[in-house]
């Protein structure tokens, strides 16, 4: 009957396993080794977060959303005469890894002339912030501001 | 000896066991790929290399007891691409009955992986439903495949009837919001709202919900909270009466550019529900 006691045990422990809740979605709640230590530091200590004078001619505004999770990202940059950006800020609605990402970018725009804000590549950002490949997107979608405020600015 | 019956002198234990891995009769039997050993009814309790063995000394008959076990592991891996019922073998409940049941024995059948949400839950393909008849429906369904309701029953009917149960509860989750539902309904249609940046969203809208977010978070008073959610559900009702207008006019395109707005208020309803939970 030991045989037959070990079956049944097998069994049960499959059928709770089966049945273990899922995580909830919420990602805030999400442990923390799903998100790379540095996108949790950019999520805990973010830089840059806030506002720009929107009106002043040397402040670009970009704003980039994500269709499928519905994150936002706004992006403001401010440039001195000699084409150096000399402050960056950001504001994002969304997962970890959108605000990892537009945290980011703002750090390495800051101090850069616009030439070389334009060569930086989201596939840096993706492998400074070690983004999954589900959420790379993110890296793409902040630098489209980034692009749009550069070259519209006069 | 005796031929075909269970009287037979052999070295299987003559009394019907669960098959363990420590038992040699029953090693062969698991499906590889789910552990599932089946249904222990039925003669398999003998196993295959029982049966090849005394097949072997001419005394395992080739007719019932010989039979290959295709059985329940075959059902449940497979699906419902068999349309015989995997307990007494006669026609699947498909073809008549309420596609839960074998119409003969009554042995629970695997869920129909075609079957969609709408079909499920009794409800026409289209955005606007019912959502008290959806209701109702849910409850009758869940009284039918619920596993609390098979706790008697055999090991392959309760797997049966946990798939079952979280198929119904996706299914009334997934049709009982607009959002979820319009999306699911794109799906079927063939249309997908595609991961990555949204180049076609107008710059207008995103400063809107730019500044509902902002809003949002420098909320301080209940007063204000309350403010932003009356005006969130506003904009979603307006958005849900006009994705419901798209679908009657089959402007696929025009109905995923209002779900995918609804998607990004959707997301501010969902903050605000947080906000609200004390911590």
């Amino acid at each position: 009957m030991a045989a037959a006691g070990a079956g049944r045990l097998r069994r049960a422990a499959s059928a709770l396993l089966l049945r273990s809740p899922r995580l909830p979605t919420r990602e805030l709640s999400a442990p923390a080794r799903l998100y790379h230590k540095k996108v949790v530091d950019h999520y805990e200590n973010p830089r840059n977060v806030g506002s720009l004078d929107k009106t002043s001619k040397n402040v670009g505004t970009g704003l980039v959303g994500a269709p499928a999770c519905g994150d936002v990202m706004k992006l403001q940059i401010q440039v001195d005469e000699k084409g150096k950006i000399v402050d960056a800020r950001f504001k994002t609605f969304g997962c970890g890894s959108a605000i990892a990402s537009s945290s980011l970018a703002t750090e390495w725009v800051k101090g850069k002339t616009v030439e070389e804000a334009l060569t930086i590549k989201n596939t840096d950002i993706a492998k400074e912030l070690c983004l999954p490949p589900v959420k790379l997107h993110c890296s793409k979608s902040v630098l489209v501001p980034v692009k749009e405020i550069i070259l519209l600015l006069p | 000896m005796r031929s075909g019956t269970l009287g037979i002198q052999d070295p299987a234990p003559s009394v019907p066991q669960p098959i363990s891995s420590t038992s040699r009769v029953g090693r062969s039997l698991s499906n590889p790929r789910t552990g599932d050993r089946g249904d222990i009814g039925r003669g398999q309790m003998w196993g295959r290399r029982t049966g090849a063995l005394l097949r072997v000394r001419g005394l395992w008959p080739a007719g019932v007891l010989g039979r290959r076990p295709l059985s329940c592991s075959a059902a449940s891996l497979a699906g419902n691409s068999s349309p015989q019922c995997w307990n007494c073998g006669g026609p699947g409940s498909h073809m008549r009955g309420d596609g839960f049941f074998c119409p003969q024995c009554r042995a629970l059948q695997p869920p129909d992986p075609t079957r969609d949400y709408f079909s499920l839950l009794d409800c026409n393909r289209a955005f606007r439903v019912d959502t008290a008849k959806l209701q109702t429906r849910y409850q009758e369904l869940q009284r039918l495949v619920h596993p609390d309701f098979f706790s008697q029953r055999s090991q392959t009917e309760k797997d049966f009837s946990e798939k079952h149960s979280t198929l119904v509860n996706d299914a009334y989750k997934t049709l009982l919001a607009p959002l979820s539902r319009g999306l699911y309904l794109l799906k079927l249609h063939g249309v997908e709202i595609p991961e990555g940046t949204d180049y076609e969203m107008d710059r207008q809208f995103l400063m809107e919900i730019m500044e509902i977010n902002e809003k949002l978070a420098e909320a301080q008073s209940e007063a204000a909270m309350k403010e932003i959610e009356s005006i969130v559900r506003a904009k979603q009702k307006e958005l849900t009466d006009n994705v419901s207008r798209a679908f009657e006019q089959d402007d696929l395109e025009k109905a995923k550019e209002m779900l995918t707005k609804m998607r990004y208020f959707s997301n501010v309803e969902e903050k605000i529900k947080l906000k609200k939970i004390p911590f």
